[in-house]
């Protein structure tokens, strides 16, 4: 029983054992979600008198919390919910657009649920979108060309930055002054003091300044940059999330690509430069399509990232720009206690699409392909 | 097939270059006539890949200068330089159809589409890879994937060509094959070339012109038959050839070469303490022990086919000779070796010069 | 033959004047600057900016009044706060009164320290003196605040609760996640089935997780009451007792994150060259001797980066806490990330910001020295 009966093969009694743990770990796994689930379809009474575990057969199941998501509120009939999708369509349009021609969007009453998640769907999506555009950029630059930013630059920078929130803070000058004085200092020190400091760093260090990024605990910037859209009447935008969730996941997105192209053969590039083309379409037409599982893959998790995203939400998204995830916490303050029946119905609504993402997800990672990243 | 318009000179110009504190490349002086095939042609770390990146453009040299056409390209990008480049890995885009790799230098350049059909029918034609044009590299085999890296280098018909050992990742028998179509083509074409190799057959075929380098610097540039019947240093006399030269050591005084007690006659003048002599097997003969200029005993006696190739122990050195294929001298035998007065080369062995 | 079939020469070949875009040739000149400027100038925005203005917030006190914000200086106060001042209980814990065991401990681990500052005198630089000094100095203020609190039988503050959720947290992770890792990468089937299942959690949302754990881990009407009944713990509820609480929290949080462990490892052992073990097999030796000698030294590199990973993510938690306990009982759950959170809810900007910075340098101090000692060591190693 514990001999293994050929090389490469294991005994019967590992066998059993290995499927015996592997068992009890995907049950503790899918029980949670389980529970969860069924949560959703019980009602007040089901839930609060102990536990059930089997639908139709401990208990019926209802749809009781699943309506009453939407009838609680009357903007979330299917009419409603359909004028909302065409108004959707239509406020994206107008964001489009927005730096050329100023369109009022339509502010409809909208029913919550939906207003978090087309929310989260937006901002998931436009955020993930700028990210991997501007990481993967990043990342085949620091893999395809030379840097040297000197040392003292860099230092020069940081000291007039100090300076320019020392202004504002303490000395109380207007925001935009400061920083155009602080900006025009810095070109012209830039220039005077050409010359004068040798070090320079490489792009070993850029790479591991852009990475380091992710050590940055979120509570640090949170709020400064409160302050800093309150100033300028971005608080509770769209627009604001998604810059701040592109910057949050941006490490994770240049550490990734980084390692997909220093993988692929310079040749490739080297030829397209003697046939004339420039660094731009090298990257779009001959380096891109040739990384696509790995774009992929890092799409895929930086989606995910943006769609479970907690802490900006909450300090910054406080009416209009709700995500799911702080609609689901607004459901803990009820007069009545947590009602977990319905709570446990935004949550599915809520995990669904991510599950979804994972599953996909997996398949790169089974490929391998984002391992390499993680050895290197 | 029309010949191109443009042809260039090519010149470098004391070019050097160091990556880091190793110089790769030192003083290297090349000038190359319009439609001139020249070979770069040394071991692996001899600089002469990176004399044709430096070339190309994707190089810059740490010093000296190059011209095409007598203008200046030392600082100009590759793309600006009018060549094309072959690499060794042939470098096709996998995601792409042959049709679209090939016509991709024209794309890049804007060209109407039905312009750029034609072009890469044409080109296509001349590789005769027509009937592959919507397929993928990968489905290619490497030949037919080294003839759309020619086309695509042809088809903008560039006053210089690169190629950088392109017919190393071929086996044996093909490259005998596209061996000849590159010869070929070049002289229909007319175009100036520049290509690098490891392998002295290609050089000795293919090439107007070789440049042997060895550790960044050019031993010499000649014909192949200058460099096979004159070669200017130890370097390139025992590179070239096939078997190599054969290696005597000993030393030259007034007219004769002595070595282990014998002094042989030859028109070389001169004092050297030591000095080198190389003779090629074939200007060597066997003979009996009494009548050869030098005698010992034979090492091994290995049957060619058409030539049998003995080599014979001559103190610490070892003589290869191409005797008749039925010679039957047996490992041990004692056996004498002629060697050709004229056909003897004395080096000298401190700086492997060549003494005349 | 003409080399086109069509009679008209194409006028583009040359490639002299006609490729010259002045525009375009100028953006592709300085194509390094473009390509790496939107990413360089959102981080400086977003990141760099706020940091430095936030150590403006932690040395101020700060009111919103009528037209903006006022600053007034105060120095360290906010951060004394913490250490001596008001805040130190719930920062630190209690630390007095300090117990023999608590002293002892604390000699013992100071001596370690200083020999290993000693012995590494000889082979590092003075810049690699300096990292060492300040990471023993971190060290021996944080035996200190432990040995002088929970070794000595006092309660513990925020500090050490994320300590707790970060040190054991990840440990408990990474041996059940490599050990699962291990048996996927036997030959058994449904390997596929596994890594898909295993991999969810991962991807759900944290505040779910709450929330599920939260309703799983319910003594009165969750799932386990009647085996708590069974074991006459009915009575129990886990939510009350500080220890408990955190270790619910715990395995809430590795619920979530064993997975990534697991994903990781698991690539890791299977990139192990089958020859290897299949060579060790043919020599006689037994399991456990392979995945001592050979399989676990070609992915020490890879744990280590990934465990370092999994520690920068963990100093970071606060959905779990604020949803599962809402830092309870008491501050008991609460990370720093949670306390700084709270104190911004009651206005008082300054002390929020101290407390973020002090998680900060936490965090950077033990992960660089984490980096720097373990897993540069490991890569060294094994010459990766």
């Amino acid at each position: 029983m514990f001999e293994a009966p050929a090389i490469g093969k294991m005994s019967p009694m590992a066998k059993i054992l290995a499927y015996t743990l592997l068992g009890v770990w995907s049950f503790f796994v899918l029980f949670p979600i389980y529970w969860v689930v069924i949560t959703s379809f019980k009602d007040m009474t089901t839930v609060n008198q102990g536990p059930f575990y089997i639908p139709f057969i401990d208990f019926q199941p209802t749809l009781e919390a699943w309506r009453s998501q939407f009838n609680e509120d009357p903007y979330c009939t299917v009419s409603a919910i359909g004028r909302q999708l065409w108004l959707l369509v239509y406020n994206s349009a107008v964001f489009v657009v927005s730096p050329v021609v100023a369109l009022n969007p339509m502010q409809p009453q909208i029913c919550k649920i939906y207003l978090a998640f087309t929310n989260s769907f937006v901002i998931s999506i436009f955020s993930t979108g700028l990210c991997v555009l501007v990481g993967s950029m990043a990342a085949y630059a620091l893999a395809r060309i030379k840097y040297a930013p000197r040392f003292g630059n860099i230092m020069v920078f940081v000291l007039l930055l100090i300076i320019v929130i020392f202004a504002t803070t303490y000395v109380g000058a207007p925001w935009w002054a400061s920083s155009s004085v602080g900006l025009a200092l810095f070109f012209f020190l830039l220039r005077a003091l050409r010359g004068y400091f040798k070090m320079s760093l490489k792009n070993g260090d850029i790479l591991f300044w852009i990475i380091s990024q992710r050590i940055l605990p979120p509570i640090v910037v949170v709020i400064p940059i409160y302050v800093m859209f309150q100033a300028v009447g971005m608080l509770d935008t769209h627009l604001a999330l998604i810059l701040l969730y592109a910057v949050a996941n941006m490490p994770i997105v240049v550490w990734l690509m980084y390692d997909f192209f220093t993988n692929l053969p310079i040749e490739l590039e080297e030829s397209a430069q003697l046939d004339g083309a420039t660094r731009l379409r090298i990257f779009w037409e001959i380096v891109l399509p040739l990384t696509r599982p790995g774009l992929a893959a890092t799409t895929l998790l930086t989606l995910v990232l943006c769609w479970n995203e907690y802490l900006f939400a909450v300090f910054l998204a406080t009416v209009k720009v709700q995500t799911m995830p702080i609609m689901v916490a607004a459901k803990n303050t009820g007069e009545k206690g947590i009602l977990w029946w319905e709570m446990c119905a935004i949550i599915v609504v809520m995990i669904i699409p991510v599950i979804i993402m994972a599953i996909l997800l997996t398949r790169f990672i089974s490929k391998g392909v984002l391992m390499g990243a993680v050895k290197g | 097939m029309q010949g191109f318009d443009r042809q260039a000179a090519v010149r470098f110009e004391n070019v050097e270059k160091s990556f880091g504190d190793v110089k790769v490349l030192r003083n290297f002086d090349l000038e190359v006539q319009p439609g001139e095939f020249v070979v770069l042609l040394g071991a692996s770390g001899s600089g002469k890949t990176t004399a044709l990146r430096i070339l190309s453009g994707l190089e810059k040299p740490s010093g000296g200068q190059v011209y095409i056409d007598e203008e200046n390209v030392t600082d100009v990008l590759p793309k600006y330089r009018d060549i094309s480049m072959v690499f060794q890995s042939y470098a096709l885009y996998p995601h792409k159809t042959v049709a679209d790799n090939i016509s991709f230098p024209l794309k890049v350049r804007g060209m109407v589409k039905s312009d750029m059909d034609a072009a890469t029918l044409s080109a296509a034609k001349q590789v005769q890879i027509e009937d592959l044009l919507a397929r993928y590299p990968r489905e290619l085999s490497g030949g037919q994937r080294q003839r759309v890296a020619l086309a695509r280098a042809i088809i903008r018909q560039p006053s210089v060509f690169l190629m950088d050992e392109p017919l190393s990742n071929l086996d044996a028998k093909l490259r005998g094959h596209m061996r000849a179509q590159l010869k070929h083509m070049q002289k229909s074409m007319g175009i100036t070339t520049i290509y690098v190799t490891h392998d002295q057959i290609e050089a000795m075929t293919l090439a107007h012109r070789v440049a042997i380098l060895e550790k960044g610097v050019l031993q010499q540039l000649a014909t192949p038959a200058e460099i096979y019947n004159n070669p200017a240093n130890l370097f390139v006399a025992q590179f070239i050839g096939s078997p190599p030269m054969n290696v005597v050591h000993g030393s030259l005084n007034e007219g004769q070469f002595i070595t282990n007690g014998v002094a042989i006659q030859t028109s070389v003048t001169g004092q050297a303490e030591k000095a080198i002599m190389g003779v090629r097997p074939e200007d060597c003969s066997i003979a009996a022990s009494a009548e050869g200029t030098l005698s010992g005993e034979i090492f091994t006696n290995e049957l060619i086919g058409d030539h049998a190739l003995v080599t014979v122990d001559w103190g610490d050195d070892q003589i290869s000779v191409k005797a008749p294929k039925d010679f039957a001298g047996e490992q041990g035998d004692t056996v004498g070796i002629i060697i050709h007065r004229d056909s003897l080369f004395v080096f000298d062995e401190s700086n492997g010069q060549r003494m005349r | 033959m003409t080399l086109y079939t069509t009679s008209r020469q194409p006028t583009v070949i040359s490639a002299g004047v006609t490729l010259r875009n002045r525009l375009g040739e100028w953006v592709d000149r300085h194509s390094g600057t473009f390509f790496i400027a939107p990413c360089a100038t959102l981080i400086l925005i977003f990141a760099i900016f706020p940091t430095i203005y936030s150590i403006f917030f932690a040395v101020s006190r700060v009111r919103f009044t009528g037209d903006g914000l006022k600053f007034r200086y105060v120095g360290l106060r906010n951060f004394s706060k913490q250490f001596f001042g008001s805040s130190e209980v719930h920062f630190l814990g209690r630390t007095d009164p300090v117990s023999i065991f608590g002293y002892t401990i604390f000699v013992i681990i100071v001596v370690a320290l200083l020999v290993w500052l000693w012995r590494s005198q000889k082979y590092t630089t003075w810049v690699g003196m300096i990292g060492r000094t300040i990471s023993a100095a971190m060290a021996i203020f944080l035996s200190w605040i432990l040995c002088a609190s929970f070794l000595s039988g006092n309660a513990i503050g925020t500090l050490y609760t994320t300590l707790f959720y970060v040190i054991i947290g990840c440990t408990f992770q990474f041996v059940i996640g490599t050990g699962l890792a291990f048996l996927c990468s036997q030959p058994i089937s449904g390997k596929n089935f596994f890594r898909v299942v295993f991999f969810i959690p991962l991807m759900i949302t944290p505040l779910g997780v709450g929330y599920a754990m939260r309703m799983v881990a319910d003594v009165t009407k969750g799932p386990f009451e009647p085996l708590l009944g069974f074991l006459g713990l009915s009575d129990w509820i886990w939510s009350v007792d500080a220890w408990s609480a955190r270790f619910v929290m715990m395995v809430g949080d590795s619920w979530q994150w064993i997975p990534f462990i697991f994903i990781c490892m698991l690539a890791a052992l299977e990139n192990v060259p089958g020859d290897h073990v299949e060579a060790a097999q043919v020599d006689g030796a037994s399991s456990p001797q392979i995945f001592r000698e050979i399989i676990w030294p070609q992915v020490l590199p890879v744990a280590a980066t990934v465990l370092l990973i999994r520690m920068i993510e963990a100093f970071k938690i606060v959905d779990l806490p604020n949803i599962m306990t809402g830092g309870g009982p008491g501050t008991a759950t609460e990370s720093m990330t949670l306390q700084s959170m709270y104190i911004w809810r009651a206005n008082d900007m300054g002390s929020s910001a101290a407390i973020a910075y002090l998680l900060l340098i936490l965090t950077v101090v033990v992960c660089a020295s984490f980096f720097n000692y373990v897993v540069l060591g490991q890569v060294k190693k094994v010459g990766a």
